[in-house]
């Protein structure tokens, strides 16, 4: 416990550092890491303890997404208030997916909400009077816009988002910490572990796993208000099911199970594309190259790094970096 | 200890690896060189469009390699979106903030340029001649100094449609629409109506939008067919315009077909068979090498110079590599207008008082000519009608102007 204590401070110490050694353009590149981080916690509650698989974790960051653009574009609600808000609509919508959840498992539930994630841009396109159509909605420079797009409070807009986003981050991680170490998180645990014996043990199966679908959903929610919030845009197309794929790899990625590892998957999802640029005589500018290494980075990572990382924290110190 | 340590050497190193900085006086533009950066489909479904970013490239290295523009080289870096605004957001972000682009140049896609320009504004950075042609590019200058669009407003491209549909048919016309149905495809649709004007409502007897990223049109052509009409529309992009003519073909539909410029390519009309596409009429601006009148014309010559140096592997008669070109030929001729000292200032200055009557990609009788009050580059355009596997102009430049 002390250990993950000094670990959790020094995280915060580094973030606190880092906009001051960073260009401002990586800060807002870190705030964006920060929202796919909240969205993996999300997905972490959920696949890692609770068991069930999600495959539409990216149609719950729509969700927020959208309750925040539209508030904020439509009603002029400031972008901070729109936070809880867009969490509390996506968990409604977590809590009324995990229901019809319950009836499936496994392969069944991840195409499930792999529908889910494949549908909803269709529904945000249909809807467009609600939902600005694949034109999407600008946030940038409206009066709900804290800063105006230009900075507040001393800071740089960038400065501003990266603090936003990591203080809400800490935050979510704090709760999902508690609640994993709490009756909550062990029940969940007991269940992924044999459904049977949680129910012989009086856990109640059916309340659990629906509540960890809304806990979950709500976590993605908040990631994708801040996502919103961050770019100042959003469309559709930017919530497509490749999302919801990443960020499922990204959970796995970051030891799955453990919310330690949350922020490993979120800076694979945001910066691998850059590594792959890198990479010399591949033309990025061509169809080809990029998505092929995209997906073979992908493979070899999930294959390969869980192994890897979790031998060596099983080496250095069972309790290190463990799973919670 | 030693582990927390390792720990803080580890952040550390990361944060060195990716700490970057950079100063200049005018963003972009050193004694030998000249950044400009763009956005576009590299990939995805409309990766057609990014011919535009090719042509462009093949261009400033043509006219680098004769020494660049008052002594400096154009340093072209454009980044992938597949089509989603947000993610041109994002690499306008990366752009301006890390890469210090002097202006962003030719951004494809009327929902990504909307999408960026109330940031590159507030940034103070010219967005210069995008590769979009919704009306509001040229318009709204006001609120937006630091836009100007590139192509003919898509409201009179319709507008141009209704009226040769008067002008030939108009007692006889039904007319049915497929529209892509974004703001791309709604602004036609628009212009199309205005130009009907009161025969609207009694002409157009049906539309059909289809989603950008829907898989086809099979659906909404057999739709349009139902309602009866004779005449088609097709206000779309890419594989769909394909899809239409396919599918209407497939249904034994034989309407009047109209098709819009952006997927009226040499390349997308040859399909099997012939008489598919035969007699459709759209409109055009920069030179088809594929249309026989332009075979042995100086302009086509120099493209295709510059398609087999510069841009190996592209297909010389895609026509969005040319309208790459010409947008690159009007930015060499701002940025050189510009002057020695220049300044993101000077550029405005220079593409708001254009005139340019000798670009060698466009067809006889198209010009680019702007104001600070009438930011619509090229304001003319030409009807061509299909024939026999390829385009055949007639009729003269016609006005586009709003």
């Amino acid at each position: 416990m002390r250990i993950k204590l000094s670990a959790f401070v020094l995280g915060v110490l580094v973030l606190v550092v880092l906009p001051f050694v960073l260009t401002d353009f990586r800060t807002v590149q870190l705030a964006t890491v920060g929202a796919y981080f909240i969205a993996i916690l999300g997905l972490d509650v959920l696949t890692g303890h609770s068991g069930q698989i999600s495959l539409g974790h990216g149609a719950f960051m729509a969700v927020g997404a959208y309750t925040t653009a539209i508030l904020m574009a439509n009603h002029g609600v400031r972008d901070l208030w729109t936070i809880p808000i867009a969490a509390g609509v996506a968990g409604v919508i977590g809590l009324l997916a995990g229901v019809p959840a319950l009836r499936l498992s496994g392969l069944y539930l991840a195409l499930a909400t792999f529908g889910i994630a494949v549908v909803l841009p269709t529904i945000l396109k249909k809807f467009d009077h609600f939902t600005g159509g694949s034109t999407g909605i600008t946030l940038f420079g409206k009066p709900a816009q804290t800063g105006h797009g230009v900075g507040v409070w001393g800071l740089t807009n960038n400065q501003w988002l990266y603090a936003l986003t990591w203080t809400i981050g800490a935050v979510v991680f704090l709760i999902a910490w508690w609640l994993l170490d709490s009756r909550f998180g062990r029940s969940l645990r007991a269940i992924r572990d044999s459904d049977i014996a949680a129910v012989a043990s009086g856990v109640n199966r059916a309340k659990y796993k629906v509540l960890a679908f809304g806990v979950s959903a709500a976590f993605a929610g908040v990631g994708g208000a801040l996502f919103a919030i961050n770019v100042a845009y959003v469309a559709p197309d930017t919530f497509p099911i490749q999302l919801s794929l990443y960020l499922l790899v990204g959970a796995v990625v970051g030891f799955f199970g453990s919310i330690w590892g949350a922020v490993l998957g979120a800076l694979l999802i945001q910066f691998l594309p850059d590594v792959v640029g890198l990479i010399p005589h591949v033309d990025t500018k061509q169809a080809g190259p990029t998505t092929l290494f995209f997906g073979l980075v992908l493979v070899v990572l999930m294959l390969v790094l869980p192994i890897v990382l979790r031998a060596a924290s099983r080496l250095a110190n069972r309790s290190y970096f463990g799973a919670l | 200890m030693t582990r927390n340590l390792c720990a803080i050497a580890v952040a550390a190193l990361l944060v060195a690896g990716i700490a970057t900085a950079s100063t200049t006086a005018t963003p972009g533009v050193s004694a030998t060189t000249i950044t400009l950066g763009s956005s576009g489909p590299l990939t995805g479904e409309a990766a057609a469009a990014a011919g535009v970013l090719r042509g462009a490239e093949g261009y400033f290295k043509y006219v680098n390699a004769r020494g660049g523009v008052n002594g400096r080289k154009i340093d072209f870096k454009y980044l992938d979106d597949a089509y989603d605004p947000s993610r041109t957001v994002q690499n306008v972000r990366q752009l301006i903030q890390q890469d210090n682009v002097f202006a962003l140049f030719s951004v494809v896609g009327t929902n990504g340029n909307l999408a960026i320009r109330d940031y590159a504004n507030a940034a103070g950075v010219p967005t210069v001649f995008s590769a979009a042609g919704a009306t509001t590019f040229g318009r709204d200058y006001v609120k937006y100094p630091w836009t100007i669009g590139y192509l003919p407003p898509y409201g009179e491209e319709g507008e141009l449609y209704a009226k040769h549909i008067l002008a030939t048919n108009g007692k006889k016309a039904k007319v049915a629409v497929l529209y892509q149905s974004d703001d791309y495809g709604k602004d036609l649709l628009a212009g199309f109506r205005r130009g009907l004007g009161a025969k609207a409502r009694t002409s157009i007897v049906q539309t059909v939008g289809y989603d950008p990223t829907a898989s086809d049109v099979q659906s909404q052509v057999a739709q349009l067919k139902a309602s009866g009409a004779n005449t088609l529309c097709i206000f779309a992009f890419g594989k769909f315009a394909i899809q239409a003519f396919q599918y209407a073909n497939k249904l034994g539909w034989k309407p009047q077909i109209y098709i819009n410029d952006v997927a009226s390519a040499s390349s997308i009309m040859q399909i099997n068979p012939r008489s598919t596409a035969e007699g459709s009429i759209s409109i055009v601006w920069g030179k088809d090498p594929a249309t026989p009148k332009f075979k042995n014309d100086a302009g086509t010559a120099l493209a295709a110079k510059i398609i087999k140096t510069y841009i190996p592997g592209a297909n010389p008669s895609d026509g969005f590599l040319i309208a790459g070109m010409a947008e690159a030929f009007s930015m060499v001729d701002a940025l050189k207008a510009a002057g020695k000292n220049l300044t993101r200032k000077s550029l405005m200055s220079a593409v708001t008082h254009m005139i340019e009557a000798n670009i060698p990609f466009l067809v006889p009788g198209v010009t680019v000519h702007t104001t600070p009050t009438f930011r619509f580059p090229i304001s003319a355009v030409q009807l061509q009608r299909w024939h026999n596997g390829h385009w055949e102009l007639f009729g003269g430049a016609q006005s586009a102007k709003p």
